[in-house]
């Protein structure tokens, strides 16, 4: 019988076990509470778009640092609400409650949209409810206006329904989800937070209806399967703690054979099977059970049932015998948690199991972690996952980690940095006086003269017509040449050859005239035209000697202040280093004390059991030996 | 049975009921830690909040340090990619030419190329360039419609002038003739 006085003791771990740490389940998705948020409607900055780039691959550090450095350079204009939004949900997918908090007060204080506002109030309930202030949040639940968009809005009913159960006002929650007909997944998770508080509570027939509804469905995928199973399981030892071992069985037979949940499963069946006055079958899945990993509590329990059942079929022979063989088995796994105990005592064991950690961010790879190789340091990893605060704990630890590398990786750019602002010191030193000797010998202010008095003698060449003054090289040769006969011309004597080669020279001076006459606009526009152009050369060279100049003069002024930032810079880092270390050592003794706190409750447990199987074992020698005396 | 051996046995079975009642309520729930403990594990999470907002602000002061110093605004210039719909085509990879030169040969994960559909954008290239006119070459190559490899390439030519240029390239739908379209937008 002393075996069956535990059940009471195992149903309430196993409903204990099946609420997540908040006090609920939640879905998968919930997990990583920026990953639902929308996206805008159309990016109209391109660095959000960048930073929405890095938050869609899940990776929320280098999101949260380029938002960061774009919301400071002022590249983030048509998108404020929505990056203070975004900002907050990273903050808290980092674990970073109270920075989030911050943000999202600090957003509502503001004018914002009431989409902005909605979410914005959403998120704070989801902290508040998360660190136990369900009045907060439930104010904060209250102050939604409108329908939040995408998943946010079913998460919203199942954080309005888990607010309320965590008051215990079940009939309230009750209410909320009777309007919820869907069959949507977090309706399911509604369903199933608000059984199992109903059964806790005490009120077990109310709370049996939600969890056969979740415990019958359908699922679609793997977290929907997980859920049905924790349905049945929660509902099959509700059932048996009412002593209804038929329908118990039925709960229980649903859970799939080879999910997180199957050894629970099986060992309640045992149970249900016993209490239906049939040992026979209940050795069925308790000698299944008993050949799975001794890790597991039910495992371990399932070698006190398997004795109890012989028992109870008067085979006290093979009883006897598997109450030895589970002392045996306690010890051995006795001398397992001490080892492991002497191992995270002795330091370092969680790098041990981080190294079995997946190398990318994002969500679930602390669950991968669960298929850790087997060592003193991880043996247990699995049960001690289930805790919460042991998970909070191992993901700050990560963090810590990642820091270090980060300022590593750094460390290392702002060597490379510091050279390069040392090489352009140099470049400046050795280039400044070339450039100044070369800019020496441009005139620009004579250029400029230049230029204006050839307007100036433009505009009198058009204001006189000057046709001449406008010809070609040769023609204009030509011309000075026939200004040379005709000064020759006039210097003959008078008489016919005088008059011939006159009238000779009148027609070959009417001819050019004509050809430059005819010339004439064509070559003025074109030396207009020529003057525009020089003087935009000229105001382009003005603009770029200008822009010498600067450089010249602010090159070093802005090498020096990039010297200085990356000195603020090193001293910084220099600064987070050690504060990093000590944390992560802070961190590790917490979590080595969590451990190994956990792993005494298992030894005590496993001594427990091991004094019930002597126990049983002698009260089976008793009644041998009273049997023998009878006789 | 004989009465005194059976009551021997009865009572061992009490006591180990017993003692197994106490074993199991220490089990039950959350381990309940002491104050100190509890304290420590707040003080600890605290101080690890305010390093991991210490270190996002460093690194935010590094991130614009590093793009100031290496692409200064007045020499920088940035090729973005963004996808609308895109339902005509599934990226695989981008090669970016500049001037001739081949300054990215980008191959896609899943991961990024849901990023992309999901509304991201992608900083695909950021470089340094003098002031003047430039070509740019970005060659698209996937899956086109019916699953047919599909290789596209969309031309630019752009003004540099003294600020920052920034260049997007976008992969939309053509839903007249439900083929895909890569067109360029200029941003100063």
């Amino acid at each position: 019988m002393a075996v069956w006085r535990n059940r009471g003791w195992l149903t309430a771990v196993a409903l204990v076990s099946l609420a997540a740490p908040g006090g609920a389940a939640w879905a998968e998705e919930a997990a990583a509470p920026a990953r639902d948020l929308p996206p805008p409607g159309k990016v109209r900055d391109l660095d959000y778009g960048d930073v929405l780039f890095h938050f869609f691959q899940d990776d929320y550090f280098e999101s949260i640092v380029r938002l960061e450095a774009a919301r400071d350079m002022g590249r983030l204009e048509h998108h404020r609400g929505d990056a203070e939004l975004l900002s907050g949900g990273l903050y808290l997918s980092l674990g970073m409650h109270a920075e989030a908090s911050r943000i999202f007060a600090e957003l509502l204080r503001g004018p914002v949209p009431q989409s902005v506002s909605d979410r914005a109030h959403f998120y704070l309930a989801r902290i508040g409810y998360q660190r136990g202030y369900y009045r907060e949040a439930e104010t904060a639940l209250s102050r939604i206006k409108g329908t939040l968009p995408g998943k946010l809005e079913p998460e919203r009913r199942l954080l309005a329904a888990n607010v309320l159960m965590a008051q215990q006002r079940y009939a309230e929650a009750a209410a909320q989800l009777a309007t919820w007909t869907d069959g949507s997944r977090w309706a399911q998770y509604a369903r199933f937070n608000l059984g199992v508080a109903l059964v806790r509570s005490g009120d077990a027939a109310r709370g049996r209806p939600y969890l056969e509804a979740v415990g019958t469905m359908v699922p679609r995928d793997d977290e929907e399967r997980a859920l049905k199973d924790r349905a049945n399981l929660a509902l099959g030892f509700a059932l048996l703690q009412e002593r209804a071992p038929d329908p118990a069985a039925a709960a229980l037979a649903r859970v799939r054979l080879d999910g997180p949940y199957t050894n629970k499963a099986l060992l309640g069946l045992g149970w249900a099977e016993t209490d239906a006055q049939r040992p026979d079958r209940a050795l069925v899945p308790w000698l299944e059970l008993r050949e799975r990993k001794v890790l597991d509590a039910a495992v371990q329990e399932s070698y006190l049932a398997v004795p109890y059942a012989y028992a109870k079929l008067a085979s006290n022979g093979q009883a006897a015998e598997q109450y030895r063989h589970a002392v045996a088995a306690y010890e051995t796994e006795t001398r397992h948690l001490d080892e492991s105990i002497a191992a995270i005592r002795a330091g370092g064991f969680l790098d041990a199991i981080l190294e079995a950690a997946p190398a990318e961010d994002g969500v679930g790879w602390l669950w991968q972690l669960k298929a850790a190789p087997e060592a003193p340091h991880t043996r247990y990893l699995y049960h001690l996952l289930a805790s919460h605060e042991f998970q909070e704990g191992l993901r700050n630890y990560r963090d810590l980690r990642l820091m270090q590398r980060n300022l590593e990786r750094w460390s290392s750019s702002l060597e490379a940095f510091d050279e390069m602002i040392a090489a352009r010191v140099a470049a400046n030193e050795d280039r400044g006086p070339k450039a100044a000797r070369a800019l020496e010998k441009v005139d620009l202010d004579g250029l400029a003269q230049r230029q204006a008095d050839l307007a100036a003698k433009v505009e009198e060449v058009a204001a006189s017509r000057d046709v001449a003054a406008l010809a070609t090289p040769a023609q204009a040769q030509q011309w000075a040449a026939l200004a040379e006969l005709e000064r020759r011309i006039a210097g003959l004597p008078e008489g016919p050859q005088r008059e011939a080669l006159a009238e000779r020279h009148r027609l070959l001076r009417g001819s050019l005239l004509w050809e430059l006459d005819s010339a004439y606009k064509l070559r003025l526009w074109k030396v207009r035209q020529g003057l525009r152009e020089t003087d935009v050369e000229l105001a382009r060279a003005r603009e770029q000697r200008g822009l010498v100049d600067e450089a010249g003069i602010a090159a070093p002024r802005s090498t020096e202040g990039f010297a200085a930032r990356v000195g603020e810079l090193g001293g910084r880092m220099s600064d987070l280093q050690p504060r990093i270390d000590r944390a992560a050592a802070a961190q590790e003794r917490v979590l080595a004390n969590v451990a190994v706190a956990e792993l005494e409750a298992q030894k005590a447990r496993l001594a427990s059991y091991a004094t019930q199987a002597q126990f049983a074992l002698a009260a089976l020698y008793d009644s041998a030996v009273a049997a023998g005396g009878g006789q | 049975m004989n009465p005194s051996a059976h009551s021997l046995a009865a009572r061992r079975l009490r006591l180990c009921a017993g003692m197994l009642i106490l074993a199991a309520a220490a089990l039950v729930g959350p381990r309940a830690h002491s104050t100190d403990a509890a304290a420590e594990i707040r003080t600890v999470d605290q101080d690890v909040q305010a390093l991991k907002k210490e270190l996002v602000t460093l690194n935010r002061d590094l991130f614009r340090l590093e793009e100031e110093l290496l692409y200064p605004a007045s020499t920088q210039v940035a090729v973005f990619l963004s996808v609308n719909l895109g339902t005509f085509f599934a990226l695989d990879s981008v090669q970016l030419t500049l001037d001739g030169k081949e300054v990215t040969n980008y191959l896609y994960t899943e991961r990024e190329v849901e990023a992309l559909h999901r509304g991201g954008v992608q900083k695909l290239f950021l470089g340094n360039l003098k002031a003047g006119e430039h070509e740019l070459v970005a060659v698209f190559t996937g899956k086109g419609p019916h699953d047919r490899d599909y290789r596209r390439g969309t031309t630019v030519k752009f003004d540099k002038a003294v600020g920052a240029k920034y260049v997007e390239l976008r992969i939309t739908d053509r839903e007249a003739s439900l083929q895909p379209e890569f067109t360029v937008r200029q941003w100063e």
